[in-house]
């Protein structure tokens, strides 16, 4: 809605420009899920606590609900729904499927977002670094076993 | 008719797509990629989104509620109050109890604990219900409250008779046996806390309902709504396409969702409400606080003479809530006597609820601690007094197991673990400074069975589509009735679109209890060879298909294609078959309901747990089985406890796809190293509220608690058990868990910890 409280925020979000008339109030994450229907980015807590909306602000993983919209203007953010490329399945994603590292699928985004990051980072040399790396996002499923073996194959497969 | 050759455990032959395969998730493309839209994440018009308001005090009354300032607030559509709410009814409870004939209302004026919903505001964005619900100001007469089962108010509590179990004279053998254990063993409040907070998203159009909402059970969620808004069943729809995890949480209607549909109602617009994460820790019940005491008396060589257990749980004050604390205690191990008790406690809580394996859980901490104490107690390895004491039958039923693998799980969890190169003596074990210990328990969950229904389409193109109103919350239902569907019929997974959390589907009962996937594949399967059966007699008999003529008795269907068995005649396609017969589409729906069932027994088998059947029916007790083999390391200056290596020997009998089967395994395993060693509810004693209602302070494992982990099953078919042969998976795991951490913690320590969970400040 339009109104005085409200400002024009530009958003590139996955490639793609978005003009959003938002109170300045509005985080990230409700501008991704509630306003442009990017509801693969989830919300699991709103306080930063579980991982669950981690998204990519120019390359590196950042919380999108500890995040103002306001902030990321300008920047460049990837959430994922832009990380399949032409269709094709991050490394990540793939992985991830292979090795069965969800269950309820509700923290997946957030991990997956948060394991490209991992790897990029350098963080992902051993099983102990990837447990550590990714210890900021929480699986109530306990898919955590899966998830350090996804990483550490795309890690692999990035590497060679 | 296609025959199934039922295999032992997960050894298969038949490629992923069959029965026992390891396809991945069906659905996994869908949420790794973002695409998989959950139930509050419907984009509709006109959306509105409400805020609670809940109780700052956890006993008395509500005085008064000034909205005044929320009212006037920007974008605020509607301030809701105990006194401009709706009039609803009152709904049956989950055994289809009939209702008190008297209003319902979500939004308290008597409140009985902190948390409770007591307004909630509506309006035009989330930011703005939120912003407006914390002008709401509420004055309470505030009362004395009990705020836990510690408080001095609380009481003995009320005597739960059913619970009574006794066999032989308990007390006397106790008294007169050559050694003796006694020890309290206590459960602190747990909490479920899916990633996904509840939450919903309310619709009329006219008397019609629709919620999507996260949910365990759409038809009997659909008949609270109905019930408290006075419409035909039918007119409500639930949709729950995806679920967030649930772990018990989401089986039932709640008052937010009460709250929500109203204020759709009130308004005429869509409204969503989601709970934050603080309101998750009190909007409903996680698991009740228990205490338990378990006396054992034994020969001197471990023989177990006696067990005598008493138990209680914590309720709220107006609610029933039965954590069965015997439940594994009276089954477990062999004896000749036993009596077990149980007594609930009211204290000014939210209504306690399931949590993955009510009862058997905190029932396995008592038990599998105390049959531990007895172990060194005699002097015997705690492997082999489990050994010892083996109930060859169940011991309370007094019948035969379905099957019991608990003995092999015993043998290939020890082998692969090497337990054998355990030194007995507690603190014998180090690495440096870390005391290294090893501790074995073991975990049982009964076989819930219930009926099921499906519809089975083949359509045109030769796929195969799959109903139920059933859900997946990460179980892998829609794999596993994909699979069931391949293999019944003859195709390609990759050929079966199954299509479930939809309340207008063939209806499903409680995904609960662990029993989903032995109900719902038995349903598949049914319905499949029915549609099978149809496909086969067409192609045998209608005149213009090209088998008219083969006169044969029977045709074979396989990758999709329909043959003779005996290889000679025509080979084509269902899709070609299909087309040369002129029909578009052959479906067949399938229960398992028993012949002369009405449509009466029907609604109830779909909408209450009534017609559940219970897992000692007939000749056999019916249970899942596990065996789990820990290592702990603990700082011997710290007391800092980490899960070093896990290896768990499980018997859920044939695994319907084991891939998934291994994954729900470990998550039960991961949510025992939690429960073991991080969560607890802690109340503030002074408002009784809890305080570490976040995911910050309450605790959950996170990836770097959590070491290897290594399953093994050691299941065989149970066709007593289901249709296909499995019995229950998701529950299974976490019992016996904590008990193995304990244990193991004792023998690194030489402390025996009761209390859990099992923080640092009890080990220094």
């Amino acid at each position: 809605m339009t109104s005085k409280t409200t400002i024009p925020v530009h958003l590139d979000i996955n490639g793609q420009r978005h003009t959003l008339e938002l109170e300045p109030r509005v985080t990230l994450l409700d501008a991704l899920r509630d306003r442009l229907g990017l509801t693969g980015t989830k919300k699991g807590c709103d306080h930063g606590q579980c991982g669950a909306c981690t998204v990519h602000v120019d390359g590196e993983r950042v919380l999108a609900c500890l995040t103002l919209a306001a902030q990321a203007a300008g920047r460049t953010i990837t959430t994922i729904e832009g990380l399949a490329r032409e269709g094709e399945l991050h490394p990540v994603q793939a992985a991830f499927l292979e090795q069965d590292a969800f269950q309820c699928g509700y923290c997946t985004p957030g991990q997956i977002m948060s394991a490209v990051a991992c790897i990029r980072e350098g963080h992902a040399g051993s099983d102990e670094e990837i447990r550590e790396y990714m210890a900021g996002n929480l699986c109530r499923c306990g898919a955590y076993p899966h998830i350090v073996a996804a990483v550490r194959q795309a890690a692999l497969e990035a590497a060679s | 008719m296609t025959v199934h050759n039922i295999r032992h455990g997960d050894a298969f032959d038949g490629g992923a797509d069959a029965v026992g395969g390891r396809l991945s998730r069906v659905d996994g493309p869908a949420k790794i990629t973002g695409a998989a839209k959950y139930a509050v994440e419907q984009q509709l018009k006109g959306l509105t989104y409400a805020a609670l308001v809940e109780s700052t005090i956890a006993s008395g009354k509500v005085r008064a509620i000034d909205s005044k300032a929320a009212e006037a607030a920007p974008g605020v559509l509607k301030v809701l109050t105990p006194d401009t709410i709706i009039s609803l009814r009152s709904a049956s409870d989950w055994f289809g109890t009939p209702p008190p004939d008297k209003p319902y209302c979500p939004l308290a004026r008597d409140i009985t604990f902190s948390g409770q919903h007591v307004a909630a505001v509506v309006a035009e964005t989330f930011e703005q219900a939120v912003a407006a619900a914390a002008l709401v100001k509420v004055s309470y007469d505030e009362t004395p409250a009990i705020v836990d089962l510690s408080d001095g108010k609380a009481g003995d509590g009320i005597p739960v008779d059913a619970m009574t179990k006794e066999w032989g004279d308990a007390s006397a053998a106790f008294a007169s046996a050559p050694v003796r254990i006694c020890a309290a063993y206590n459960t602190p409040r747990e909490y479920q806390a899916p990633m996904e907070p509840h939450g919903l998203i309310a619709r009329w159009e006219g008397d019609h309902l629709t919620v999507w909402e996260p949910s365990q059970w759409l038809d009997g969620m659909a008949r609270t709504y109905a019930e408290w808004f006075a419409v035909p069943f039918e007119n409500v729809r639930l949709v729950s396409p995806y679920v967030g995890g649930g772990f018990g949480s989401k089986a039932l209607a709640l008052s937010h969702g009460a709250i929500a549909a109203s204020a759709a109602k009130m308004l005429g617009r869509p409204v969503r409400l989601v709970m934050t994460r603080p309101q998750t820790f009190t909007s409903y019940g996680g698991r009740a606080a228990t205490r338990q005491t378990v006396t054992i008396g034994a020969d001197r060589d471990g023989m177990i003479q006696s067990i005598v257990h008493r138990g209680v749980n914590e309720t709220s004050i107006d609610g029933m809530w039965v954590e069965p604390l015997g439940s594994v205690t009276s089954i477990m191990y062999a004896t000749p006597n036993f009596s077990s008790k149980q007594n609930v406690v009211r204290v000014n809580s939210v209504v306690p609820g399931a949590m993955r394996a009510p009862g058997e859980n905190p029932s396995a901490f008592g038990i599998e601690s105390a049959i531990d104490e007895l172990a060194y107690e005699v002097g015997i390895d705690p492997l082999e007094i489990r050994l010892k004491n083996y109930a060859e039958q169940d011991p309370h039923a007094k019948k035969a197991w379905s099957t019991r693998q608990l003995r092999e799980a015993f043998a290939a969890g020890a082998e692969r673990f090497g337990w054998a190169r355990r030194t007995a003596e507690p603190r014998s074990m180090r690495d440096g400074n870390q005391l290294i210990g090893w501790g074995v328990a073991a975990g049982t969950y009964p076989v819930r069975r219930a009926y099921g229904e499906a519809m089975v389409r083949i359509l045109a193109d030769g796929s195969v589509e799959v109903e139920s109103s059933s859900i997946d919350m990460g179980q892998g239902t829609y794999t596993i009735l994909a699979q069931t569907a391949a293999e019944t019929v003859g195709v390609s997974a990759d050929d079966v679109v199954v299509k479930l959390g939809d309340s207008r589907f063939p209806r499903a009962g409680v995904t609960g209890g662990s029993r989903l996937a032995g109900v719902m594949t038995g349903a598949v399967h049914k319905a499949a060879t029915s549609a099978l059966d149809q496909l086969i007699g067409l192609a045998i008999s209608d005149p213009r298909s090209p088998f008219h003529t083969l006169q044969a008795n029977t045709l074979v269907v396989a990758n999709g294609r329909i043959g003779s068995p005996r290889g000679d005649g025509p080979d084509v396609s269902i899709a070609e078959l299909l087309k040369s017969i002129g029909r578009d589409r052959i479906e067949a729906t399938g229960d398992t309901m028993p012949a002369n069932s009405t449509a009466e027994d029907r609604y109830k088998n779909y909408t209450t747990i009534a017609m559940a059947l219970p897992h000692t029916e007939g000749d056999y007790s019916r249970h899942s089985w596990c065996a789990h083999f820990v290592e702990v390391r603990v700082d011997e200056d710290f007391g800092t406890v980490r899960v070093s290596r896990v290896v768990s020997a499980l018997d859920s009998g044939r695994l319907y796809n084991p891939k998934l089967a291994e994954s729900q395994w470990k998550g039960g395993i991961i949510m025992g190293i939690g429960q073991a060693l991080l969560e607890e509810g802690i109340v503030d004693r002074r408002h009784g509220r809890i305080v570490n209602n976040n995911l910050a302070d309450y605790l959950v494992p996170t990836n770097a608690d959590v070491p290897e982990i290594e399953v093994i099953s050691v299941g065989i078919p149970d066709l007593h058990s289901s249709v296909l042969g499995g019995k229950g998976v998701g529950e299974l795991a976490i019992v016996g868990m904590a008990p193995a951490i304990a244990n193991a913690v004792f023998h690194a320590t030489g402390k025996r910890i009761r209390d859990l969970p099992i923080t640092l400040e009890k080990l220094i």
